[in-house]
């Protein structure tokens, strides 16, 4: 019987790892103001406005960030244009063939608008999107990945170093200890650039200021799925002296605040993407100093709008902190003395007279 | 194990059957336990699949398929090599590094990524290997360390050596090898590579049950100290067995890098958890050719399928993981059960046979 | 016989398992104040007869009366409460406790753990001559002092009716006479002693009556003091006794196999092995003789290299084959019947043309090359099933299907396939029935006069005496004695076994 037991082990092993792990987020950024709503508008919306496909990111809705940041944008626009839509979700490991299946399916079902959240979208849109010329596709922190131009496709990018840089400003100003920290999901180049803008901030304000930086796992995604990892990297950081740490982590974050709240009064978290204080537990709320936003939600409304509008965008479209794509938040009122200062800085960067780096 | 008689074959499906009815009930039950529609779900996964669905399914099995073998390998001789996952990472990754390294051109370039797939997925299996038989650590453990260390490593040289793009990093891009293309051009090709999964079933089939070495690897598998009596050297036998094992998961990946992706990108392009399905098909075709066959269709059939379901359900995709998880479950179990019927009725075919039916269990 | 009360009687008892009729029709009387003998071959049902009456394994048909009254076993439980004990081959004691903790180990209830329990052991150990101190760790405890406490264990819950499966097997001649002391003490105060063995020698010398079984059913009753051991013999087998006797010598002056102070470590550093050297000359049998685990596996093994000797040499003929790996002994033409064939001979599992390959993969007519000749072994299983009466329905068969006697005809059919130049044999009678044995021993004698050098490992002090050309004691992992087997007793190998007589 030994050798069922062994055997049972091992089923057991790949049972776990086929079901278990779904909670990884490629995008890294999460942006959802509000939890998954509970009224699905692509069950009831039956509009003959434009019809919309949105491709969820691994996760999907109900993520808390990304994903449902879209869905945001997305209820907004269909509800305004008396549209319809359709939505669909990736799976964790799943193959580039099912993301264009995907799209395929959206396009075949009639969808004008489709939208893939995550760059992990960007090879399968530019292989759909020529073979469905009448169709409108945009991909959220996306890239085109070859030389020939898609004149169907829209790239939303996002200046995330900017809005970083501020709540560096912000963890620059609020520090006790001149020492502050960072957690990044993934060390990629889309969080190299969360890190670049948040610690160019606070050596705006504080030349001297030393800022600890960790990532949860070099290179596996599962670091954006990962609270206990995210909340190790942060109590690690608060007891080497930071009174403040920065996320940039997806869900990991939650872990980011318990850390914060475990760390005591005057330790304080910075959330991203969302404004992360809106969904935070009663406990949390009190160490959350502010967010960094990443308005996905806008960048999807305005596609959808472009579309309706009948003059859809195409190539590159950059959110940052002069069309408000980023931003960052004051719910709480923890900054709101220093509210001044911050607002400086983001003149100065929208006139162009500060450059945010993009690389550490 | 030849015998051709009903019987035999009727309780050599009776445990996949088994398994298949216990994985469809206790996902309807889980359909229906969170307010949906079992009906719909079933329709919809029953459906036969569309032009691109198809081709779809059938690269996806070949993958799938190879890495099944890859396990059983090990499995036959009971080595549980968790590890495939972290094996076909590497080996992915070096095979596409070097590919775009473009040192060679054409067909050999191919050729000679294929081999270096091979290796690196054998030398870092044989990692393994060698700590157990040298330092007598558990395979099952080892092979998990070396999954996560990896990743970690391909995420770092690709980091440093990468094409960085947009938002990803990859290897450069190279050249696709040109596949066949069933229905129309936008439904996909059936990649070339494809066939690397046909000869690793096949070559698995011939190498178990053709060599001397199969011979060696059933037997240890079977009993190691039985083998050890036989002359097998369990030592060289872990390490070759690891490392033909990593070899083979080395090449899961290649027919998507050829046929489909052009690079290697973690999180994009690359198909991670194939070493997992690998694993739970080879539990669930119990290591044999033909059975791992029918698994691996069946997992890359519900896979495929449910992307579907956002269409028409609202049961989420995720609920095929539910499926096959149990699947596999259920298989072990079933087998096991079934081992043990097989046992005793043969015992009683011997004495019928024999008519000498008076001799006591000793 | 006078008249005296009827302790257990059996009538009609009936056992099938799957595919296998274990008892039938077996009839049993067992008096109080005697000891009585059960006998037959292995294989002939009486363990599971015994597990019958100890309430492991419940009856298809019959009836069991205790002192004259029907009852119903239905576990072991049931029969402590009746008052049968039994003492299993295998002892079931906590190392790591004390005489009197095992003692009570499970039945609390009856004296308490305490003083009352210490008294109950005294005075059971010195009615019966047990010697036990209740203080002591079983750990420190010899064979005969562990079995002691096994019996003194079941006369503590109150047994009367005894039941001892082979308590012989693991004794040496002396131990065996002290057993039987304490036997007869028991048999004086009343209990019933159901003695299970096949050693007719014992049986004679203790029983007071003697029952015979064969191929699942008692085949009839006799008197110790009038029966002979030919006829208990032939009631056993149901036909002529066979028994291995040495025909005249065939030693060779050449030497096949030289061991020259091997020396054998476990990991903790403890010798296993010290200094062992023999040779075997081509034609000679050299038998082992001591009790099990003096080293005799670990033997067995360093020369099959399947464990690598920490000092000293090896010679096969004239190569040195100390660091040889098995494979290449095996290709060399050693023959190895292994003591357990389920752990080392056999993949039980796999059919039986695929068991002759095992062990011989490298050779013809198993392979050619680096492929397996599937064809070449199958037909080559044909012929050891012919050749050496393998009784099983084909070749496919699994090797788990067949009875014990088929799986080491089987063995013994391989291992003297390709003309080996020396046999290993541990135990290579072990479990089968007598019929087998005759037939294995003839295989060997045949091989033997053809020029085979045999090493035989045996606990069947008969059969090594009866085999081999010369005996040699193994004791704590040294050889301490060499033997003529033509001049040689039982008593005398006994005395050498235990470290009674150094040579």
């Amino acid at each position: 019987m030994r050798r069922l037991t062994k055997l049972s082990a091992v089923a057991a092993v790949a049972a776990l790892a086929l079901a278990g792990c779904g909670s990884s987020d490629s995008g890294g950024s999460d942006g959802g103001s509000k939890p998954a709503a509970s009224k699905d508008v692509c069950k009831t919306a039956k509009g003959d406005g434009p019809k919309i496909g949105l491709a969820y990111d691994v996760g999907g809705r109900g993520d808390q960030s990304f994903n449902d940041s879209a869905y945001v944008g997305l209820k907004k626009a269909v509800e305004e244009f008396k549209g319809s839509c359709v939505e669909g979700e990736a799976s964790d490991g799943e193959p580039e063939s099912a993301r264009e299946d995907r799209l395929r399916n959206m396009a075949d079902s009639g969808a004008t608008a489709i939208i893939g959240v995550g760059f992990a979208y960007s090879d399968s849109v530019n292989a759909v999107a020529p073979d469905y010329p009448k169709v409108n596709f945009a991909i959220v922190d996306g890239f085109d990945p070859d030389t020939k131009p898609n004149a169907n496709v829209a790239y939303l990018t996002f200046a995330a170093n900017e809005g970083s840089y501020l709540v560096g400003v912000a963890a620059a100003e609020k520090t006790k200890t001149g020492q502050i920290g960072f957690v990044g999901g993934v060390h990629n180049d889309l969080i190299k650039g969360f890190e670049a803008g948040y610690v160019a901030g606070a050596k705006a304000v504080k030349p001297d200021i030393k800022v600890d930086i960790a990532y949860i796992q070099e290179s596996d995604l599962k670091g954006f799925g990962d609270p206990a990892g995210g909340k190790a990297a942060a109590t690690g950081e608060f007891d080497k002296g930071a009174d403040i740490v920065y996320h940039a982590s997806g869900a990991s974050g939650s872990g980011v605040f318990d850390a914060a709240v475990e760390a005591g009064d005057g330790k304080w978290a910075i959330g991203v993407d969302s404004d992360q204080y809106l969904t935070a537990t009663t406990a949390q709320k009190a160490h959350i100093l502010t967010s960094a936003l990443k308005r996905v939600d806008v960048a999807t409304y305005d596609f959808i709008k472009t579309v309706n509008d009948g003059k859809p965008a195409t190539s590159y479209t950059t959110y940052d902190l002069k069309n408000d794509g980023v931003g960052y938040a004051t719910s709480g009122g923890f900054i709101d003395d220093i509210k001044s200062d911050i607002d400086g800085y983001k003149a100065k960067i929208v006139s162009g007279e500060i450059k945010v780096p993009t690389k550490p | 194990m030849k015998s051709f008689n009903p019987r035999a074959i009727g309780l050599a499906l009776l445990g996949p059957a088994i398994a298949i009815v216990a994985s469809v009930l206790v996902t309807t039950l889980v359909i229906a336990a969170v307010g949906s529609s079992p009906g719909d779900f079933w329709s919809t996964m029953f459906d036969f699949p569309k032009p691109r669905s198809r081709v779809d399914i059938v690269n996806q099995t070949a993958m799938i398929y190879t890495a099944a073998v890859a396990a059983a390998i090990g499995f036959r001789m009971g080595l549980f090599n968790i590890g495939l996952e972290g094996q076909y990472t590497l080996a992915s990754y070096a095979a596409a590094a070097f590919a775009g390294g473009a040192y060679l051109s054409g067909f050999a370039n191919v050729f000679v990524s294929l081999l270096i797939a091979v290796a690196v997925g054998a030398a870092w299996s044989a990692i393994a290997g060698i700590l157990k038989t040298t330092r007598g650590v558990s395979e099952v453990i080892s092979t998990i360390m070396l999954n996560s260390i990896a990743i970690t490593l391909v995420g770092y040289l690709l980091n440093k050596y990468g094409v960085h793009e947009g938002n990803t990093v990859h290897t450069t891009r190279i050249d696709l090898v040109s596949g066949w293309t069933p229905f129309e051009n936008r439904d996909g090709e059936i990649w070339t590579l494809v066939i690397i999964a046909v000869l690793a079933g096949v070559g698995f089939w011939v190498l178990l049950n053709k060599t001397r070495f199969g011979f060696d690897l059933r037997a240890s598998g079977q009993s190691e100290t039985v083998a050890k009596a036989s002359g097998v050297n369990p030592h060289r036998m872990i390490i070759t067995a690891m490392a033909l094992s990593g070899g083979v998961a080395g090449l899961i990946w290649m027919p998507a890098l050829f046929g489909k992706a052009t690079n290697f990108g973690l999180g994009t392009t690359f198909q991670a958890g194939l070493g997992f399905l690998g694993i739970a098909v080879a539990l669930l075709g119990r290591n044999r050719p033909i059975g791992m066959l029918f698994g691996a269709l069946l997992f890359a059939y519900l896979s495929v399928k449910s992307n579907d379901l956002t269409f028409a359900t609202d049961v989420s995709p995720s609920i095929v993981q539910i499926t096959q998880g149990v699947a596999v479950l259920a298989v072990v179990v079933a087998y096991e059960v079934v081992r043990r019927w097989r046992a005793r009725l043969e015992q009683r075919v011997v004495a019928q046979e024999l008519g000498t039916a008076t001799e006591a269990t000793a | 016989m006078t008249q005296e009360s009827v302790a257990v009687e059996l009538r009609g008892i009936g056992k099938r398992f799957p595919g296998v009729i274990a008892n039938h029709d077996v009839d049993l009387t067992i008096r109080a104040g005697t000891v009585h003998a059960l006998i037959g071959e292995n294989g002939a049902g009486k363990s599971t007869l015994m597990k019958i009456l100890y309430g492991v394994q419940k009856p298809d048909d019959g009836t069991i009366a205790i002192n004259g009254r029907e009852v119903a076993l239905r576990t072991p439980t049931d029969a402590i409460a009746n008052g049968v004990g039994m003492v299993f081959q295998h002892f079931m004691l906590a190392d790591n406790l004390t005489v009197l903790e095992n003692m009570v180990l499970g039945a609390e209830k009856l004296h308490g753990i305490g003083d009352r329990a210490r008294a109950e052991i005294r005075r059971i150990s010195d009615a019966f001559g047990f010697g036990l101190q209740p203080d002591v760790l079983v750990e420190k405890l010899g064979v005969a002092d562990r079995q002691r406490l096994e019996i003194a264990k079941v006369l503590y819950r109150g047994a009367c009716i005894i039941i001892l499966d082979e308590p012989t097997a693991v004794l040496v001649p002396q131990e065996v006479d002290a057993l039987f002391a304490n036997l007869r003490e028991l048999r004086n105060a009343g209990n019933a002693v159901l003695f299970i063995s096949h050693k007719l020698d014992e049986v004679l010398a203790i029983a007071d009556d003697i029952t015979v079984m064969r191929r699942g059913t008692t085949v009839g009753t006799a008197d110790p003091h009038t029966t002979t051991k030919r006829e208990l013999a032939e009631l056993m087998v149901g036909s002529e006794l066979p028994s291995p006797e040495t025909e005249e010598s065939t030693v060779t002056d050449t030497v096949e196999l030289t061991l020259a102070n091997v020396t054998l470590a476990d990991e903790f550093g403890r010798n296993l092995l010290t200094d062992v050297s023999l040779s075997i000359h081509r034609g000679e049998i050299l038998g082992i003789a001591g009790v099990e685990g003096n080293g005799q596996a670990e033997l067995v093994e360093t020369i099959m290299g399947m464990r690598i000797p920490g000092g000293g040499t090896i010679h096969l003929g004239t190569e040195d084959v100390t660091h040889w790996h098995t494979r290449k002994l095996r290709e060399a033409g050693i023959g190895y019947i292994p003591e357990d064939r389920h752990r080392h001979g056999l993949l039980l599992d796999a059919p039986l043309w695929e068991n002759r390959i095992l062990g011989h993969q490298t050779q013809a007519p198993n392979a050619k090359g680096p492929w397996i000749n599937r064809s070449g072994a199958r037909k080559d299983t044909q012929r050891i099933v012919a050749e050496y009466d393998v009784r099983a329905p084909g070749i496919d068969t699994p090797a788990r299907a067949l009875s014990g006697g088929n799986q080491q005809k089987l063995i013994v059919g391989r291992e003297m396939s390709g003309d080996p130049v020396l046999l290993i044999a541990s135990h290579p009678t072990r479990g089968v029935d007598v019929g087998a044995q005759a037939a294995i021993w003839d295989h060997i004698k045949r091989a033997r006069r053809a020029g085979l050098a045999v090493l035989l490992i045996s606990a069947d002090l008969d059969e090594l005496i009866g085999l081999s050309d010369t005996i040699q004691v193994i004791l704590r992992g040294r050889l301490v004695g060499t033997f003529d087997p033509a001049s040689v007793t039982p008593q005398d190998l006994g005395a050498a076994m235990t470290g009674g007589q150094a040579a």
